[in-house]
């Protein structure tokens, strides 16, 4: 929680100091005032910035990260009945499925890492994976929820809206929390995922797409030709500052004088942080930008590293619908869904790393849930498999993470998470850690109720996995 | 057992222990509540096993896991000890190192009471063998049903768990069966609950012991006496002002060396009362009239003529849809599935703001519309407009998220979170307690044990009974007006006549297929066998498909109504929904039992509902209790005076805001209590106080004495909030459509994913009459910090961003009725270039330009124009170049005002 001088402090240099100057002391319950400007963390930060590569579908653990020998000793018998119950409504449960992948022991750490992602085995020294996962639903709605807000319902503020609150950002010229989603269509949930809910609106997550201009309404309108834009400017300006100047002490329209001025800004400043072909031709092949498997989502991490070096505090992608929802033809989909990712992710790491960002830069990989170790949806090659909210894998990179380290277990089928289990309000009070905010302290006050990403639920920073 | 403890002694040898290590850490920092008589919470620090027990919030710490034990969470956020004196961080680490590695989880088994098995019955069993549905003959609600059984012979043995189906059963996992658990959305028990009932029958199946409504100990006679508690009492007015509000405004102003500040300007007076309680600008022939009524009561017929206007209700109406938390759609999943009858409630909430309903009548009506009369379980289809919105009303508890239709969302987690919802939006609109903390806990600020959170929530699930649940598509009675009805009717008629042909013809077509095979054939077995046959069918199924999409649906309202015997409600440990802790009964909160006041008292108005939300209306309603004038005619305050006398607007509780002016709050809600509970009253009251009239303009000095305007020492300035701003904007342009009521309109998605609001023929109707889907707000009013309905909002919150501006600047909607606006213009003024600039202020502005702004207008229009036909030689217009070029300079100009800051503000 921000105390009252925090407050100040971080409004008092900006736009409304002069006026506020005089409330100090105030109450200031009713008509808080908030803004974007960058906020002192509770403690010394790792993480400037956070990536968050959000694997829309629930990317199988068994199959990428988790590998399970006892599964293949135990391929084709029947599930427990717990197990069976786990399958969804109306249908029937298989049987013990081993992973059609191979997994190789990769980098100095030699963890283990599925054939399905060869670049990315390029760089395990630099991740900390978690194998212990758990969440609390088998449905895409509410896991998404969850994931995103620590509650399976559509009504609290997502993970990024709660950093822009608590740290505000560094370039005034964009948004604090960024949005790349897929141009193919919005993710489940839709614009749920990134809403501020009973936060202030200016928290929300802004969508900026990749093809196209990126924000709604950014360019002017084609049919006004541009010196009429630039007159109509001009006489606004002139009505404002008139109307302004009768009107002193009205610290809101200062604060509106200026959006407008933001906004011209920032038609500017989105359009240069979103070109891509500001990049060298190197930079470009190797988040694999010339290949029609890999174009779309690497042009989303190149923005993601081109908008946290202009100081966007968080960045949101996401993937085209479900492509990790793999109910049927498991192999064939997961080799299409890594075959898009794997290598724009691994070229961002590398990327980040060269340019020294990595330190200083939080990269999260993760679905809304794993899959369960039984097979649905037939037989053999067409075989796939159902959601698995009970032990599934994350992996975070950067910022202060130990590379290379594997932290917690599933069962020995890779059903459910038993070792170090790690839940998702421990997985976000670690990402709010990494970033200098303590999650129990990180609170909104809000009908009397100090408010908290991880809500009443307990939660831990997982330092198991920090250097 | 020797042997175990034998163990333990082993394991724990050189571990830290309890009496040594723990013990005088408690004793100097916890056991003044938690040890000898009656421990808070019912947590007993004094032995380790009463650690282990826990208190009413549960487990107090998990053996060997420090981190997610719940006492270190309160040490170490420092919720505990609540005083100034803390645990000290190495007696933290001693606590944390004798839970980490010191104490051993127990072996022993505690009794199970009934109300523990009846709950995780509840949770499991009901919604088969309940009150609505008995498969197989068995209720399990009670000891006798259970006993009695059903076609398989009783279900208990007491004593004998292996004898008793019921434990059997859940034993061999044929029950509650896989497939229809899923479809019911039912969870399986969890072994502990399956030992949990073998030892209850065990135990010879002991009978239910009476809940008692024992008091807590949480709440004393010295918390009762909280300011907000005590019924209000009505003050004297100081002298020295003609008008009461006024007289307690000044009294405080003076006591400060201020006073008010000068009158507004008439016309800035005008917009401000026009915007203020009908949402819209005044049209320029209502600024010429006004301008024209120079007489002293000219002012306060303004505001009776405001009142009076059918657009008020839509204005006030918003605002209390704001508190119910309304939307149009069910706000879960994908494709967010429309509310159908949603609109209605709205409607309802309309039509009572513009009738002055009393408020008292109103918030009955939403509680308990079902209860008040049992006309409409008699009714057959046909309902009259009264009892039509008797029952409508009850949408004010039936607007959160509901996402039960769906089984795979409608676990027993996500009924509870509605029920939940539903509670948090009747306390913080109408109640103006924070009763959301006391579902986990007993609350921090307020003396609020969580107990009464269950009670209050014990009243809902008369209607919410989260264990034989209703999902919304059961919540619809197949009632409507007899217009509707008829008016449905008649639509449909030719349709079906065209329905019975063509299955008529479907049939004629497929008998000689059918004839060559069995004749009980199911229609899709037989199309496999004779592939052919689909040829023939598939257009007359086109066809039957094409006509049964035009049918309009049978017209429904949504109802809240009560199951006939209501399941048992728990105190739920951590809110934990399965938490089975004390069973409770349907009560208001302790802390508002006060002797001047009438206690909730539950009559059953007639069979087949509870009677528990007709009694809190009836509880609520009384003209002496604390609360309830109090919150409501604090909302009004806030509506016109931008701030809250309690600035906390939903919590008057001890965390919240003290009134600014007490005396004053509870003049104003005896009053409006007096006049009979009239909004109507309560507004004319607020707006003809010399205080609502004054200038919003603002100097060093008044800022420096008044920073906040605590003491209204002058009006706030205020932007126009997200729909003042949409109905504005509509209004100036002439774009606006007034048709009221009936379901909503529907909004466009573009392309480039902005949501714009679908044309009517008249053109663009009002903000409240736009389909509100949680997924798709408009664009615009997005931007402008329209709430989402999470689940309510008693407060609205105004930002200054970037994305607002480039809405106006460059979004389609702004410059579309830019264009629409400058051609009404310019047919009005006909040719006269002054009028023009003049008519674009009085549309938007409500007042006439000066001369230096009439001299710009007409300068920037002409540099406009030049600026223009270059760029249409390039179009294949028809019209007239120089008349075109002319329409659009205009435009632009209209453009720029509308994204003046004159525009969005109000002075």
């Amino acid at each position: 929680m921000k105390t009252r001088r925090d407050f100040f402090s971080s409004v008092a240099n900006g736009l409304h100091g002069a006026a506020l100057a005089g409330l100090l002391g105030r109450d200031l319950y009713a008509n808080s005032v908030f803004d974007l400007k960058p906020k002192a963390a509770h403690a010394p930060a790792k993480a400037k910035a956070v990536i968050q590569l959000f694997m829309n579908g629930g990317p199988s653990q068994v199959d990428l990260f988790d590998p399970k020998p006892t599964l293949t000793r135990l391929a084709g018998t029947a599930p427990s009945r717990e197990l069976s119950f786990a399958i969804s409504n109306g249908d029937k449960p298989g049987v013990l499925m081993p992973s059609p992948f191979q997994f190789k022991k990769a980098g100095k750490s030699g963890m283990d890492i599925s054939d399905a992602l060869p670049h990315l085995a390029e760089c395990v020294d630099d991740i900390a994976l978690i194998r212990s996962m758990y969440g609390e639903h088998a449905n895409h709605e509410p896991a998404l929820f969850l994931m995103h807000s620590g509650r399976t319902i559509a009504s609290r503020p997502a993970i990024g809206a709660w950093v822009a609150y608590g740290l505000g950002t560094e370039n005034q010229n964009l948004p604090a929390y960024v949005v790349l989603d897929d141009p193919k269509g919005l993710p489940i949930n839709g614009i749920s995922n990134w809403q501020s809910a009973w936060l202030p609106p200016i928290y929300q997550g802004t969508r900026f797409r990749t093809e196209g201009p990126p924000v709604l309404n950014l360019q002017p309108r084609e049919e006004i030709p541009t010196p009429l834009v630039e007159a109509e400017r001009d006489l606004l300006r002139k009505l404002d500052s008139a109307h302004q100047k009768q009107r002193p002490y009205q610290p809101e329209l200062d604060a509106r004088i200026s959006s407008y001025e933001l906004a011209a800004r920032m038609q500017l400043a989105a359009s240069d942080a979103l070109d891509v072909m500001k990049e060298s031709e190197a930079t470009r092949e190797a988040y694999g930008l010339n290949d029609p498997a890999t174009a779309s989502y690497g042009k989303r991490c190149l923005m993601a590293r081109r908008l946290v070096e202009r100081g966007v505090r968080y960045v949101q992608l996401y993937i085209e619908n479900q492509i990790f929802d793999s109910h049927g033809n498991l192999e064939a989909s997961l080799r299409y869904a890594c075959g898009k990712t794997d290598k724009p992710v691994a070229a961002l790491l590398k990327d980040l790393k060269q340019r020294g960002l990595l330190d200083s830069t939080l990269v999260a990989w993760g679905g809304e849930f794993g899959r369960l170790p039984i097979s649905q949806g037939g037989t053999g090659k067409a075989a796939g498999r159902d959601h698995g909210p009970n032990g599934f894998s994350v992996w975070m990179a950067g910022a202060g993470m130990k590379g290379g380290t594997v932290h917690g277990a599933t069962d020995e089928i890779g059903f459910k998470s038993v070792e170090n289990r790690v839940s998702v309000h421990d997985f976000h009070a670690t990402i709010l850690h990494q970033l200098g905010l303590n999650y129990r302290d990180l609170v909104y006050e809000r009908h009397g109720l100090k408010e908290r990403l991880t809500d009443q639920f307990p939660a831990r920073v997982v330092t198991e996995v920090l250097a | 057992m020797r042997l175990l403890l034998g163990l333990v002694s082993l394991v724990a040898f050189g571990a830290p222990t309890f009496e040594t290590d723990v013990l005088p850490i408690f004793k100097a920092k916890c056991l003044a509540c938690h040890g000898a008589g009656t421990p808070q919470g019912k947590l007993d620090l004094r032995t380790s096993e009463g650690v282990l027990q826990g208190g009413a919030s549960g487990a107090s710490v998990e053996p060997g896991a420090a981190a997610k034990s719940l006492l270190m969470d309160k040490v170490v956020t420092g919720q505990m000890p609540p005083g100034k004196v803390k645990m000290t961080a190495g007696e933290m680490d001693q606590v944390r190192a004798w839970i980490d590695k010191g104490l051993q989880a127990p072996m022993k088994v505690a009794a199970v009471s009934e109300h523990e098995v009846r709950g995780i019955i509840q949770a499991r069993c009901v919604t088969c063998h309940g009150g609505l549905k008995q498969m197989g003959g068995l209720d399990l609600r009670t000891v006798e049903s259970r006993l009695k059984g059903g076609k398989s012979g009783p279900a208990l043995v007491p004593g004998k768990p292996d004898e008793s189906l019921l434990l059997k059963r859940i034993v061999s996992g044929e029950m509650p069966p896989d497939k229809m658990a899923k479809e019911l959305a039912v969870e399986l028990p969890t072994d502990g609950e399956t030992e949990k009932i073998r030892a209850w029958i065990a135990s010879g199946a002991p009978g239910a012991v009476p809940v008692t409504a024992t008091p807590d100990a949480v709440v004393t006679a010295k918390d009762r006496q909280f300011w907000s508690l005590q019924p209000p009492v009505r003050p004297t007015v100081p002298g020295g002002a003609k008008h009461p509000i006024d007289a307690f405004l000044l009294q405080k102003l003076k006591g400060k060396g201020l006073g008010y500040s000068a009158r507004a300007d008439r016309l800035a007076l005008l917009r401000r009362a026009h915007l203020d309680l009908t949402g819209i600008p005044p049209t320029p022939a209502e600024v010429d009239a006004y301008l024209k009524d120079t007489s002293p009561g000219a002012y306060s017929k303004l505001v009776d003529r405001l009142l009076a206007s059918p657009r008020y209700g839509e204005r006030w109406g918003q605002h209390w849809l704001d508190l119910a938390g309304y939307a149009d759609s069910e706000g879960f999943g994908q494709d967010d599935g429309v509310r159908r009858y949603a609109w209605r409630y709205r409607d309802y909430v309309i039509r009572s703001l513009n009738a002055d309903k009393p408020y008292s009548l109103f918030l009955t009506e939403q509680l308990a519309g079902d209860e008040m009369s049992d006309d409409w379980k008699k009714a057959k289809g046909v309902a009259s407009p009264e009892m039509l919105d008797r029952l409508a009303a009850t949408g004010f508890l039936r607007t959160t998220p509901d996402p039960t239709n769906s089984a795979e969302r409608g676990l027993l987690g996500e009924r509870m979170n509605i029920v939940a919802d539903e509670v948090e939006v009747l306390s913080s609109s109408v109640m103006g307690l924070t009763m959301g903390c006391a579902r986990c806990h007993n609350h921090k600020y307020d003396p609020i044990p969580q107990r009464d959170y269950y009670r209050l929530s014990a009243i809902l699930q008369g209607a919410y009974d989260p264990y034989e649940w209703k999902t919304p598509n059961k919540r619809e009675l197949d009632l409507a007006l007899e217009s509707e009805r008829r008016e449905v009717a008649e639509w449909n008629a030719p349709l079906e006549a065209e329905q019975a042909k063509l299955k008529e013809a479907l049939k004629k077509a497929t008998a000689p297929f059918r004839e060559q095979a069995d004749a009980k054939i199911s229609d899709r077995d037989l199309a496999k066998k004779f592939p052919e046959l689909v040829e023939i069918t598939r257009p007359i199924e086109r066809d039957l498909q094409a006509v049964r999409q035009k049918m309009k649906q049978k017209p429904h309202v949504r109802v809240l109504m009560d199951n006939e015997q209501p399941s048992q409600a728990y105190l739920l440990r951590r809110g934990d929904p399965v938490g089975f802790a004390d069973p409770v009964e349907p009560v208001t909160p302790l802390l508002l039992e006060h002797p001047a006041l009438a206690p909730y008292k539950i009559e059953k108005p007639f069979d087949g509902t509870s009677g528990r939300r007709l009694a809190l209306a009836k509880w609520m309603t009384q003209p002496n209790h604390p609360l309830t004038s109090r919150v409501m005619v604090n909302q009004l305050w806030m509506w016109h005076f931008g701030r809250g006398i309690v600035a906390s607007v939903s919590n008057f509780g001890r965390s919240g805001v003290l009134p600014s002016h007490p005396e004053l709050l509870d003049w104003m809600a005896t009053e409006f209590v007096a006049s009979g509970w009239s909004m109507k009253q309560m507004h004319r009251m607020m707006m003809t106080s010399e205080a609502y009239q004054q200038s919003s303009a603002v100097d060093e000095s008044l800022t420096a004495k008044d920073p906040e305007n605590v003491l209204l020492s002058r009006m706030p300035m205020r932007r126009m909030d997200a729909e003042t701003l949409y109905d504005s904007l509509l209004t100036a342009a002439g774009r606006l459509d007034t048709t009221a009521f009936g379901p909503p309109t529907d909004v466009d998605i573009r392309e480039d994913k902005e949501v714009t609001v679908k044309a009517t023929k008249e053109g663009l109707r009002r903000s409240i009459y736009v389909l509100r889907r949680r997924q798709t707000p408009v664009s615009l009013m997005d931007a402008f910090d329209q709430p989402s309905m999470t689940p309510n909002c008693t407060e609205r919150r105004q930002s200054n961003v970037a994305t607002q501006a480039l809405h106006l600047m460059n979004g389609s909607m702004a410059w579309e009725l830019s264009k629409f606006m400058a051609g009404r213009v310019i047919d009005e003024a006909d040719g006269d270039r002054a009028r023009e600039v003049a008519l674009v202020y009085l549309r938007a502005y409500g007042r006439r330009p000066n001369v230096a702004e009439a001299k710009l207008g007409l300068e920037t229009i002409a540099a406009f124009r030049e600026k223009w036909p270059a760029r249409l030689e390039k179009d294949n217009s028809e019209a007239p170049r120089a008349a075109n070029a002319k329409w659009l300079a205009v435009a632009n100009y209209c453009h720029a005002i509308l994204n003046s800051a004159e525009f969005s503000f109000i002075d």
